[in-house]
């Protein structure tokens, strides 16, 4: 048994993978997931008419966390159309006569949290019987949490899957001997890498279809826009994990260190995906989204399923896949030199 | 086409593989390269047909500086493990090679009826290659590199794992394509094996210890064995270290 374990414990050091994955990774992911849980020092703003408003109010506003800025009667009459073009506004609070304090928010988020809960301990402090209605632009309060945030879980298992699968698939064509036996025909590099992300881009393309039209008609999740343009989202996301999984193959000599490069790779894409608004993330690394294809992918899809966007509002996204997926095409092609110089 | 190899020098992290290897092939001839397990024969098979890049030294076949695409259409090449798709079947396996060699519709159904019928598995090309025995995957392994009928063949190891029978008829089978016009480069650790073969490159440590046609080489010997030759070598290399 002494033995066994003594074996064990030297084959894992002599594997740096294996040590990081032990020692480096749940130190990396415990970090990422107290961006996500713990205590923000987000501060919210709020839209308020400051000259209709009662001064005790302004003023108990002022004491919480958060900014008030004014607005006048018609934005606040419009609560919904000013939000959606003032990106910086989390919220705008309105007083009427008729319908009491309403409050009206961006969409089901951490922001919008933090922004109801300084508003309910400004009033808590003046009159702790008032109600305040409470609605959203996108979303309601009735959504579920996979309602809000299923479009996050569609691009994250169109991208890691296929990301599995390819990546597994190429480690294995390596190591049983068959990459290089069809290096040694006249195909090009490009064509070898071509010809991988098509095979398993008609898997994509089920896949995607499959998980779509699952999550709307069986799991009853919502789409404000076009479900073709979370389609091609999500074919074009997982043709970029494609191209991932073999240039992280490139880095691994066996399937088990693909899996070891998982909390490296795909689970910090998890925390830039759009689980935590990027701006409430410390130290401006909400920018690292950027360098992160689930980004792209999740912003596009909830674009679509969220705002109701349309293909001019998520080009941008659509163009960032297309632009990493053909990056990484060139460094693979490059990468295959490795085993065949021509 | 003859094959050139002049002065190839090859390290890995600064191990020095192959040694300053210089040696001609002769058009249609079967040339052995022998040597123990580790002594540098399958890294020098790489380097012959441009998989990797020497160091130093050229490779040429005829006045064709490898690596060439052009030249890997002329070439074939079973490498010592089988290198299959065990989840294909047979046939799906010799499509899909012949298919990378550009071999056309008709011509690739004609060869896969050929090669199947020359390594004896036509009864088996619709079995999953995961249920081939060791010699049926040598077999399928040798019909994949010889289907697009190159003029050039490596074979790294082919006899490895397999019976004495099947042995016979896979050297049978090497001699059928010499006499077809084949160029045939074979590396075995198998001393025996050398005795099917034109001419033999005895490689040790990387070095090319000894290299000429087989009657001339057993002339170097007491007993007409090359092992013989490697003893020599080995003894002198240890008298050097002395």
């Amino acid at each position: 048994m002494i033995y066994l374990a003594g074996r064990v414990i030297r084959q894992t050091l002599n594997d740096k993978r294996s040590v990081m994955m032990i020692l480096v990774a749940p130190l990396l992911i415990l970090t990422l997931i107290s961006f996500l849980l713990g205590d923000s020092d987000y501060v919210p703003v709020v839209g308020i008419v400051k000259n209709t408003a009662p001064s005790s109010l302004i003023a108990a506003l002022e004491e919480q966390e958060l900014n008030t800025i004014d607005v006048t009667n018609n934005e606040a009459r419009h609560a919904k159309s000013y939000l959606k073009e003032h990106n910086k506004v989390d919220a705008v609070l309105t007083l009427s006569q008729d319908a009491g304090m309403s409050l009206t928010l961006y969409e089901p988020s951490t922001k919008s949290t933090k922004a109801a809960s300084e508003i309910q301990s400004a009033m808590a402090s003046l009159n702790p019987s008032a109600q305040i209605n409470s609605s959203y632009v996108y979303g309601s309060q009735n959504q579920s949490t996979f309602d809000s945030l299923g479009y996050v879980f569609l691009a994250l298992f169109a991208f890691f899957l296929v990301f599995i699968i390819s990546g597994i698939a190429l480690v294995k064509e390596r190591s049983g001997g068959t990459l290089e036996r069809l290096l040694m025909t006249p195909i090009k590099r490009a064509e070898v890498i071509l010809g991988y992300t098509i095979g398993y881009g008609v898997f994509a393309v089920v896949q995607a279809i499959l998980m779509v039209l699952y999550s709307m008609f069986v799991l009853q999740l919502d789409s404000a826009g076009n479900i073709g343009w979370v389609l091609l989202t999500m074919v074009l996301l997982a043709m970029t994990a494609v191209s991932f999984g073999a240039t992280i193959s490139i880095f691994a000599s066996s399937e088990l260190q693909v899996v070891q490069m998982i909390p490296f790779t795909i689970i910090p894409q998890v925390f830039f995906s759009g689980l935590i608004p990027l701006d409430l993330i410390p130290y401006h690394l909400g920018n690292l989204s950027y360098i992160m294809p689930i980004y792209y992918g999740a912003a596009s899809i909830k674009g679509v399923m969220v705002y109701g966007h349309g293909f001019f509002d998520i080009w941008g996204h659509l163009a960032g896949l297309v632009v990493y997926a053909c990056f990484l095409y060139l460094v693979n092609t490059q990468a295959l030199k490795k085993f065949r110089r021509l | 086409m003859d094959i050139h190899v002049s002065h190839v020098n090859k390290s890995f992290d600064r191990k020095l593989i192959i040694n300053d290897i210089t040696f001609t092939i002769p058009s249609g001839e079967i040339c052995c390269l022998l040597g123990p397990s580790g002594s540098g024969k399958t890294t020098l098979i790489r380097l012959m047909i441009g998989a990797i890049a020497a160091d130093q030294g050229t490779i040429h076949f005829e006045n064709t500086q490898m690596p060439s695409i052009e030249m890997l259409k002329k070439i074939g090449f079973m490498p010592q493990h089988n290198a299959l798709y065990d989840d294909l079947s047979a046939e799906a396996n010799l499509k899909f090679f012949g298919g990378l060699h550009r071999l056309g519709k008709h011509r690739l159904e004609r060869r896969i009826e050929d090669v199947l019928e020359m390594v004896e598995l036509t009864e088996h090309r619709s079995r999953l290659v995961k249920k081939f025995s060791n010699g049926m995957k040598k077999r399928l392994s040798l019909a994949a590199a010889i289907l697009h009928s190159p003029s050039v063949l490596f074979l790294d190891e082919p006899t490895v794992g397999i019976d004495p029978v099947l042995r016979r008829k896979v050297w049978e089978q090497f001699q059928a394509f010499k006499r077809a016009g084949t160029t045939i480069i074979v590396s075995t650790h198998v001393m025996d094996e050398v005795n099917e073969c034109d001419r033999a490159a005895l490689i040790y440590n990387g070095s090319l210890i000894e290299y000429d046609a087989l009657p001339a080489l057993l002339e170097k010997t007491e007993n007409g064995r090359v092992e013989e030759l490697f003893f020599m070598a080995s003894s002198k290399k240890e008298g050097d270290l002395k």
